[in-house]
């Protein structure tokens, strides 16, 4: 194991720690956008910030974190999301 | 010009931490600290020093909040005694760790049960391999010039660690005697400013500090933390002359040696029983007997070169230890010594002494019964047997 | 600007990937505070589940893209307030902030708290109370519900559990005379943003923040449910959404016909085994706390 020899003290100065979790999924949320009134919940209320609002005022969930938890799904009044597994293959 | 003053060990010490003008200042009283805290209160509220003091509700809380000041990068000043170092313990460790150049006077005590408030060093020498720097003091002089010393040690680039400048408790704390107080100005000269370049809590330069590590970082980081201490015995030693320069006062460094040149014979001794000792040397020198003593300054990291250096080839050498070392029958500075010559390969007869314990007197008595023990009786001692120098029987008939 | 645009336009301080559990509603609040509180801001993660899930980092890394440290468990507020004294010292403003759990809060670190409280030290503490060491495996904390199964308080044969009350902790906070005392909920996140808004612009004296945070793996709840979870524990006043400022109590979220503390209850597997008159007594409880904050609400 290589040491970097600067380092005399733990600090973690070298950018994010990040997990892979949109990995960890085993149901992702789909979006009916026609069903969607751009209320805002799924944005509010997603624990991993995995909503975004886009320059129409819609929203768009991104994967790349989403661990599938079903928040978005269970809170959006208009049943506009829906929690689907995920396949093997994906 | 420096100032001439009497006063008693508690306020050489807050003069010291003063005249380094600590950021901020966080300390809890306990006997027979306690004066520290109140007279650094009184130097800010008078004006005397630009410093914010917490008042906290505990030694923890002191501990803690100079730890977060000297994170954000402050310079700080905390003190402390006995039980309160041991609440401290948790953070104590902690900011050896994270390489954190804190300055903390300990003004010794015994360590419950029984209940006590006397001096002795039981409390700062239990915690000596929690990865500070720690000198033990002789005089009051010796405090307020050590904590000047303490600063420009634990904050220079090679070390950065933290910092115990340790005291009897009463014997030196609350005696009064003649101390010459440096300028600020000539402390401002010998102490240049803390910028911390290696660890730092601030929006402008995020990082995080203590992330999850993983054991082959840890190695490093205790691998060049050991390193560190080792460059701290080496700049104590180098500043000593720098300092007789600047100041008209030196210490020898790591440790003090008193009349060892020709001697065969040498006692060990460390902090304020060192006095008394050193006139009970001069009448034993008067009286034909060829006898020196080396005082131990730093026990953290411990010179056990320079000791082994000096205890070598002579007839026999015996430590008084105002502490005890449970579970090895003798007390912690002894083993320390046994450590050291064992390291250089050396052997040369001995005798451990412990005395002072709960701040008991140690006379002149009993360190010429000592220097006697060590001339007479050292070569045919029972081996690490240990002299209780306060008991009548000396401890023999319990100890058989 | 109204709560969504806030939260969709302010950068997630945190790191994108934390391993906390799949609907953890301590993390959204976590994300939702340190997006308020803004890049200006050094933040302390104790020992707990935050810090376990990767916040304060690993290795060289970090979790934050602010600066985050990992205090102790029992000494996170005094931690603060050296780097905040620091700051003050240098007349420089920073949000020096803690975001700990009950244990950290309630039990082990409430000496600092209280003393940091006392002092007026200018910190913002963030409390995110789960009722338990859930990080370590859901042991018992001051902080758990009469009654609950913890791993420490078990449940054999239908008898064990948790012997007392949980203490009533933003209610001992509020008795340190702060400047802002305020309870919230991740169900309520706009009162939750106005809350940190508000908790920013003090100047005197330190802030306390108490979330009520429904654990879904500790106390066996589905991830679905998380916010839901949360909305209930308001709505059946069991965790009263509240605030003091200055002394002055008022009721954020008055539920005027709150719903039985049953429902709130019946959501979690470590209540499974709460008899019909355990329930009652907790009921009990709520009605007469709700009704004591009522009454300071009026003073």
């Amino acid at each position: 194991m290589k040491f970097i020899s600067d380092y005399i003290v733990p600090i973690g100065p070298e950018g994010l720690h990040i997990v892979q979790t949109g990995k960890w999924r085993t149901r992702k949320p789909v979006m009916d956008k026609e069903a969607c009134v751009r209320c805002g919940m799924c944005l509010m209320y997603c624990p991993v910030n995995s909503v975004k609002k886009l320059a129409d005022g819609s929203f768009e969930i991104c994967y790349d974190y989403c661990k599938g938890c079903g928040i978005c799904a269970h809170e959006c009044k208009k049943g506009a999301i829906k929690m689907v597994p995920v396949k093997e293959e994906e | 010009m420096a100032e001439v003053k009497v006063i008693n060990g508690n306020m050489a010490a807050a003069i010291g931490a003063r005249l380094c003008r600590p950021d901020i200042i966080a300390a809890y009283p306990i006997t027979p600290q306690t004066p520290i805290v109140e007279y650094l209160a009184d130097f800010v509220t008078g004006g005397l020093l630009d410093s914010s003091v917490s008042e906290v509700e505990s030694e923890l809380s002191a501990m803690s909040v100079v730890t977060g000041a000297s994170l954000a990068g402050s310079r700080v000043f905390t003190a402390t005694a006995s039980q309160g170092l041991s609440l401290m313990y948790e953070p104590y460790f902690r900011a050896s760790t994270l390489r954190l150049p804190v300055v903390m006077a300990v003004a010794n005590r015994e360590m419950i049960s029984p209940q006590t408030l006397w001096g002795g060093p039981q409390d700062s020498l239990t915690v000596r391999d929690a990865g500070w720097l720690q000198i033990y003091v002789e005089d009051n002089q010796e405090i307020l010039d050590t904590l000047i010393m303490a600063y420009r040690i634990a904050e220079d680039k090679n070390v950065l660690l933290p910092i115990n400048v340790c005291f009897d408790g009463f014997y030196l704390s609350h005696m009064s005697e003649r101390v010459e107080i440096p300028e600020q100005a000539q402390v401002d000269d010998f102490l240049p400013k803390y910028v911390p370049e290696h660890i730092i809590l601030d929006p402008s330069r995020p990082m995080a500090v203590d992330p999850l590590t993983n054991g082959y970082l840890l190695t490093e980081y205790r691998l060049k933390h050991m390193l560190a201490q080792q460059n701290a015995l080496k700049l104590l030693e180098s500043l000593d002359g720098e300092f007789k320069e600047r100041f008209g006062r030196n210490y020898g460094g790591a440790v003090e040696e008193y009349l060892c040149e020709d001697a065969d014979y040498i006692l060990v001794t460390m902090g304020s029983m060192t006095g008394v000792s050193k006139d009970c040397v001069d009448a034993a020198r008067e009286a034909g007997k060829k006898i020196g003593l080396l005082k131990i300054r730093m026990v953290r990291p411990f010179p056990s070169d320079r000791v082994a250096a000096v205890l070598k080839g002579r007839k026999a050498y015996g430590v008084i230890d105002r502490n005890v070392s449970f579970g090895w029958n003798t007390g912690i500075i002894y083993e320390e010594i046994c450590a050291s010559m064992n390291r250089a390969g050396q052997f040369v007869p001995n005798i451990p002494f412990i005395a002072g314990l709960g701040g008991e007197d140690i006379t002149a008595a009993h360190i010429d019964y000592a220097i006697d023990e060590i001339i007479n009786h050292a070569a045919d001692a029972v081996k690490n047997a240990t002299v209780w120098l306060n008991r009548e029987d000396k401890g023999k008939e319990d100890t058989k | 600007m109204n709560v969504i645009d806030k939260l969709a336009i302010y950068e997630d301080q945190i790191s994108p990937g934390i391993s906390a559990c799949v609907g953890c509603n301590v993390e959204l609040t976590l994300r939702t505070c340190m997006k308020v509180l803004g890049p200006d801001t050094i933040f302390a993660i104790p020992p707990g589940c935050m810090g376990g899930v990767g916040v304060v980092g690993w290795d060289k890394k970090s979790g934050a893209k602010t600066p985050v440290f990992f205090p102790l468990l029992d000494n996170v507020a005094s931690m603060l307030a050296g780097i905040k004294l620091h700051y003050e010292h240098i007349g420089r403003h920073v949000n020096v902030v803690a975001f700990a759990g009950d244990g950290a809060s309630v039990d082990a670190g409430m000496q600092c708290l209280s003393g940091a409280a006392e002092r007026g030290d200018k910190l913002i503490y963030i409390c995110y109370d789960n009722e338990g060491y859930m990080n370590t495996g859901y042991q018992r904390s001051g902080s758990t519900t009469k009654g609950a199964w913890t791993s420490t308080t078990p449940v054999i044969n239908g008898k064990g559990g948790k012997k007392q009350n949980k203490k009533d902790f933003p209610m001992i906070m509020a008795m340190h005379d702060l400047p802002y005392m305020a309870t919230m909920s991740p169900a309520y996140i706009p009162d939750m943003v106005r809350k940190l808004e508000k908790a920013m612009a003090v100047e005197s004296g330190l802030v306390y923040l108490h979330v009520y945070n429904p654990c879904l793996t500790g106390w066996g709840c589905t991830s679905d449910e998380s916010i839901e979870a949360c909305r209930l524990s308001v709505e059946t006043n069991f965790a009263p959404l509240y605030e003091v400022e200055n002394g002055s109590f008022q009721m954020s979220v008055d539920v005027k016909n709150p719903k039985p503390v049953r429902e709130f209850i019946r959501k979690f597997k470590k209540f499974r085994h709460l008899t019909d008159e355990d329930i009652d007594a907790l009921q009990e409880l709520t009605d007469r706390k709700i009704d004591r904050l009522r009454k300071l609400c009026t003073l």
